[in-house]
């Protein structure tokens, strides 16, 4: 009589992980866009066929499917569309928690995402009912900027 | 173009069940699916998989894996989407006469893999990664933009939320929140493999309709409440069978949270702008068995909401018309819509 293919043995697992090295290629407008964050200016492109200024710059609008043309400094002023409260901790970022939301920058049509600094996070309820309204935010940049997303970070105009 | 039936359909959810592999789950939900429709994997004529080859933590998982959902020798297709996407590709091949009966299949096994991480990686490595960004933190902006501007979302989230079931104490199976979610509006991670059998042949179920649409990538661009993208997919299907949305009787809608379930109950037209949280706390139409709280991993989940559907429109006592949607990551860009019709 043959054994039976359900033997019972320990469960086998074994660990895994990857750690690949990527070298992303920001291409022409963004790299542009992100070298005039180190000149502390927030820029967007202009679709020539439905006119929006889209932020961060890019170099097509995807939805006329045609190449942006101007470029287009928008305001550092803007209202705070949406956010919310991270809890999540990554290796090599901020440790939570961490206020992140959409900026609608003036004289910009699509809203850029940033860190919003220097919120009171000891009652998260309170600290993010009080935000639910698009306050009205402005971009600060560091001191040292390095053409990077994290060049600037939002903060409240009046505290929440 | 022909008529097409769901002829079977299976669903399996587990967690960390050590005694079997991810392919022998998908072998084992895959022949219970062949068993519903009383076919073997001989009579199967193409077969259309959803898996990512992140959350399986294998390159090009579909390699390893499509032996496992009755591949050999098949004409098969693999998308890394959701997969409802999957059902409307194998609709597609059925109604166009090339295949007369297609297996779909779709796995994501939770337990496997960090899913925080994994769902850091997924947006762009410029603009949102080293911002912290994940899907549920997309979802928490969503929900906050709810609460600002629907006075329901607020009035409703408890009473929604407790229609969602007896969550697991186990903390490894709940992502961590971004404000404003509550543990109660979390996903419970799972390992779930769900497969159909799609065929010309009347069935229990027909297919009525169907529609894709994609949004933007940049968050940034699109309307975070209003799910542009499943507005145009659900109307396209709507379209096609021939039904509107308030003749629905089964709804099964695929969201992340519990605001991303009530925003596609929204985008479908089943409640109004503002409402569809509570149409979630007070209509069994939606989502019966508990949503994303009965067990969730992408990409597996919108084949589990056509399958959910159709197990209702098979149990129902009268004739009656199902929606199912899926959405795919980054934060439900593409979404799929299918109308099931029970007989
Ligand atoms: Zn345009």
């Amino acid at each position: 009589m043959g054994e039976s293919a359900a033997g019972k043995v320990p469960p086998l697992t074994i660990d895994g992980h990857w750690a690949f090295d990527y070298t992303y290629y920001a291409g022409d407008a963004a790299s542009r866009f992100f070298a005039e964050l180190a000149n502390r200016r927030i820029m967007g492109t202009r679709c020539p066929q439905c006119l929006r200024v889209l932020v961060p710059a890019r170099g097509f609008c995807d939805a006329c499917f045609v190449e942006t043309t101007d470029w287009v400094q928008v305001s550092p002023h803007g209202t705070l569309e949406t956010f919310t409260i991270l809890t999540t901790s990554f290796p090599g970022l901020p440790e939570p928690p961490l206020v992140v939301g959409y900026v609608m920058l003036a004289g910009a049509s699509s809203a850029v995402l940033n860190f919003v600094d220097g919120i009171d996070l000891t009652d998260p309820d309170a600290a993010g009912t009080a935000m639910l309204g698009r306050p009205p935010v402005t971009a600060r940049f560091k001191d040292v900027c390095e053409g990077r997303i994290t060049d600037f970070v939002f903060t409240l105009d009046e505290p929440a | 173009m022909r008529p097409v039936y769901l002829h079977g359909s299976a669903v399996s959810t587990t967690w960390r069940d050590a005694s079997r592999s991810l392919t022998d789950l998908i072998f084992e939900c895959v022949r219970t699916a062949l068993g519903t429709a009383g076919i073997s994997a001989a009579d199967v004529g193409a077969t259309v998989l959803a898996a990512h080859d992140l959350v399986d933590g294998r390159g090009l998982t579909s390699m390893v894996t499509a032996p496992a959902a009755a591949t050999y020798l098949k004409d098969e297709t693999r998308l890394g989407d959701d997969g409802a996407l999957a059902f409307v590709l194998g609709d597609a091949r059925v109604r166009s006469g090339s295949v007369d009966t297609c297996l779909v299949a779709a796995w994501g096994r939770a337990s496997e893999g960090p899913i925080d991480e994994i769902a850091h990686a997924l947006f762009d490595p410029f603009t949102a990664r080293p911002l912290a960004l994940t899907e549920i933190a997309v979802s928490g902006m969503r929900a906050a933009r709810c609460l600002g501007d629907f006075p329901g979302y607020g009035r409703w989230r408890g009473a929604a939320a407790a229609r969602r079931g007896v969550r697991p104490a186990d903390p490894s199976r709940v992502p961590a929140t971004a404000w404003p979610l509550r543990a109660g509006e979390l996903p419970v991670w799972a390992d779930v493999v769900a497969a159909v059998v799609l065929g010309s042949q009347p069935g229990p179920v027909r297919v009525g309709g169907v529609g894709m649409s994609t949004e933007p990538y940049e968050l940034g661009d699109r309307d975070l409440t209003g799910l542009t993208a499943l507005r145009t997919a659900s109307a396209q299907a709507l379209t096609d069978a021939g039904v509107d949305a308030a003749s629905i009787d089964v709804l099964e809608l695929d969201g992340l949270t519990l605001f991303d379930e009530a925003l596609a109950a929204e985008a479908v037209g089943a409640a109004a702008r503002g409402d569809g949280m509570s149409l979630l706390a007070n209509s069994p139409r939606v989502n019966a068995g508990g949503g994303s709280a009965a067990g969730y991993c992408a990409p597996a989940m919108g084949l589990v909401r056509v399958a959910r559907a159709a197990e209702r429109l098979r149990n129902a006592t009268t004739s009656q018309v199902g929606l199912a949607t899926g959405a795919s990551v980054v934060a439900a860009q593409v979404q799929a819509a299918v109308v099931l019709e029970g007989a």
